[in-house]
């Protein structure tokens, strides 16, 4: 165990690398310390623009900020070590599937009588319900996202192709896209959820706890994603470790023409040859198994404050601050992210803004997930499976037959496999 | 009894801190993590004074025990995983012995430029784990890493290294290897230069050939250091969380036991302190049948240790 602890005591200490400080201000509302520790998880890309909303924040709320930028896929496990010991920063950007999971165990603050709290009738309803727990405030929406198709429109229209619209027309394109150039399929489990949506499938059944990860409709899905490869109208890293770095190099090289990815991701494609006008990167729907009938995960990520945090009055005029409209406008004009709040999609900067205004119908239609605590726990098991189902080592049924009784041995003990 | 204490009190006072500082250090932890495989202590259950929250965990007496023993995939497939976990930890110390030891022999003989070869060669011992470990992962990119550019410019196939399959496991062993020779050269280095020159001259005038005097003074003489190297190389290697996690994350094809109860504990889907747990006390049972067989097998040699 020693040498485990070792090793997240260096991620945590690496995660805390860039840390911005600000002086000035007053001491804070009383009782309080007036320091707010808040961990950004949005990544190089993003968190200059929130670390310098924060500042602004703290400027006008008369508290003080420190901004830690960490890893997002360190971040859930570090918080939960530091909060177990009453450590760990005030306000933590949490992604939508965490909540509930750190509400059930305790580590964070309720909202529901706070300012924040009962500001709740301009935000999205599927982002809100991700907030609650038990009928209790837990967060505060920051951001809201999905997944969509990203297409070269140069290539699409060299080869004079339709952004397909079903995942056979994703087939026939590659006859004239170039066979396995046409699409990158990544093979994280998040990436098999708009598959599986688009089947008419599921993960879990939360009303009526069953377990439907190995139904029909997920394997015909997973057999779809699987079908791309096999007719070499996709290529894949069969790698998981470096699948989702070599699909963005490959798309914004222009070595592929399409992927499915988040708002998050068009930063690193910009910077890429094939985007250096940025009017070539064209967004669609995902495809589905029949036209206009392709489903992707809501996704997106909330403001938490710590339970035990020692600055709790600032840290939840911090949530209010960073979450206003005015915020929430910034955010979407500079980076292109969704917002959560209705007035802020009424800012004619942000419908300005091409990215936003691609993604506002695909985030209005996007599939909601089971706000359940285990939510964000039922990826892993689904990673291995869908990787080892994309490179052949296993068939669909018998991968996700196992996924399914390992949800109920481990994540959904109550749930019954149906 | 009076009078033994009357004449012995001395020593047992000098050996009481030894004593209290040993069971404060090692054998309480060991303890409570012995006591945790017999309960379903998760982060859900397990006490908490900062948030106010009392224990509410149970005991579930050998339950732990059966779902791993059992093999059961949803509980790491333990059989399987110690097969891969004996294949990878033998593969690895074979691997250190033998290009450790080849090294350490052409090191031991007087060539220009010496000190050269032993700084470069100690130079993966000194580079820190995660970052060979992230510089191995991108040379075994399967479509861009240097690798299969390599192999595919010479017209050989180029498997997916990291992926699905057993070539992950070859991966992990290699990037180890290379991580794990230099510690076993400089130690047999040591070794060999222990070993009196006077025995070789006397093998040479007796005419021996080299292969005899290796076969017959060499390894004789590094039979001491190799018997220690090859005990921690083994202890080290069956425990060796970093390399497998940073190079191919919770891939089951090079699951070994230790990294599956990281993923219990820390990654995988809930932090089940239990199962992890469990496969602790599993881990530090099958090291310590090994330790024993192994420590009887060198007495047998007339090895003291």
């Amino acid at each position: 165990m020693r040498r485990t602890t070792l090793v997240n005591a260096l991620a945590a200490g690496m995660a805390a690398a860039l840390a911005l400080t600000a002086c000035g201000g007053g001491g804070g509302p009383a009782g309080d310390s007036g320091e707010v520790v808040f961990w950004d998880t949005s990544g190089p890309n993003e968190s200059p623009v929130f670390g310098a909303i924060a500042q602004e924040c703290a400027a006008r709320g008369g508290y003080r900020v420190r901004t830690e930028v960490v890893a997002f896929d360190q971040a859930l496990n570090n918080y939960k070590t530091a909060a177990q010991g009453g450590q760990g920063p005030d306000v933590l950007r949490a992604e939508v599937a965490w909540v509930p999971q750190l509400a059930k165990l305790g580590y964070l603050v309720d909202l529901t009588g706070t300012e924040p709290g009962r500001d709740t009738g301009d935000f999205l309803a599927t982002p809100l319900g991700s907030t609650r727990y038990q009928d209790k405030s837990y967060g505060v929406p920051q951001v809201t996202d999905s997944l969509a198709l990203f297409y070269n429109r140069k290539l699409l229209a060299d080869a004079g192709v339709e952004p397909p619209r079903t995942w056979d027309e994703v087939k026939a394109a590659a006859v004239r896209l170039g066979g396995e150039k046409t699409f990158f399929l990544n093979n994280d489990a998040y990436y098999a959820l708009p598959f599986i949506y688009g089947a008419g499938g599921d993960l879990v059944d939360a009303s009526a706890k069953k377990i439907v990860v190995n139904s029909p409709e997920n394997v015909r899905a997973l057999r779809t994603a699987k079908g791309l490869l096999d007719a070499k109208a996709a290529t894949t890293a069969l790698d998981p470790a470096n699948s989702y770095h070599n699909m963005q190099a490959a798309f914004s090289a222009g070595e592929v023409a399409m992927v499915v990815n988040g708002p998050w991701s068009v930063a690193d494609y910009l910077k890429g040859p094939a985007f250096a006008d940025p009017a070539n990167l064209g967004i669609a729907p995902v495809p589905g198994e029949e036209a206009g009938k392709g489903s992707a995960p809501v996704g997106g990520h909330d403001y938490v404050v710590r339970q035990g945090t020692r600055a709790k009055e600032s840290s939840i005029r911090f949530v209010s601050c960073m979450s206003s409209t005015a915020s929430q406008v910034r955010v979407a004009k500079e980076l292109g992210l969704p917002p959560t709040r209705k007035s802020a999609y009424a800012d004619p900067g942000v419908q300005a803004n091409a990215i936003v205004s691609a993604f506002q119908p695909v985030v209005t239609a996007a599939h909601a997930r089971p706000w359940i605590p285990e939510g964000g726990q039922l990826f892993d098991p689904l990673k291995i499976a869908y990787a080892d189902v994309l490179a052949g080592a296993k068939d669909a049924e018998a991968a996700l037959d196992e996924v399914a009784k390992a949800y109920q041995d481990q994540v959904v003990t109550d749930y019954r496999i149906g | 009894m009076r009078r033994f204490l009357d004449r012995h009190w001395y020593a047992y006072a000098m050996v009481l801190p030894v004593v209290v500082v040993i069971a404060a250090l090692v054998l309480y932890p060991l303890a409570q993590g012995v006591f945790f495989t017999f309960t379903d202590i998760n982060e859900g259950n397990i006490a908490n004074p900062v948030l106010d929250r009392a224990a509410t965990y149970t005991g579930v007496g050998l339950t732990n025990y059966l779902n791993v023993l059992s093999g059961d995939p949803s509980f790491g497939s333990f059989w399987s995983t110690l097969v891969r976990t004996l294949v990878w930890t033998f593969g690895c110390v074979l691997g250190h012995y033998a290009i450790g030891l080849g090294l350490a022999l052409l090191l031991n003989r007087p060539v220009r430029g010496r000190a050269a070869y032993r700084v470069l060669l100690i130079l993966p011992w000194a580079v820190p784990a995660f970052i060979s470990a992230f510089a191995w992962k991108y040379m075994f990119n399967a479509q861009y890493g240097i690798i299969n550019q390599a192999l595919r410019a010479v017209g050989l196939p180029d498997p997916v290294w990291l992926g699905q399959s057993d070539w992950a496991l070859v991966a992990v062993v290699v990037v180890n290897v290379w991580l794990g020779v230099p510690f076993m050269m400089v130690a047999l280095l040591g070794g060999l230069q222990a070993i009196p020159g006077d025995l070789y001259e006397a093998a040479e005038v007796d005419g021996a050939s080299p292969w005899q005097r290796f076969r017959h003074v060499t390894l004789p003489g590094l039979r001491s250091v190799s018997g220690t190297v090859v005990l921690l190389g083994t202890i080290w290697t069956f425990n060796m969380f970093a390399v497998i996690y940073l190079i191919t994350g919770p891939n089951p094809n090079t699951r070994i036991l230790v990294t599956y109860a990281f993923e219990r504990f820390f990654s995988g889907a809930s932090r089940d302190y239990a199962i992890a747990s469990t496969y602790g006390v599993l881990i530090l049972s099958v090291l310590l049948v090994f330790a024993g067989v192994y420590r009887r097998a060198l007495r047998r040699q007339g090895e003291v240790w």
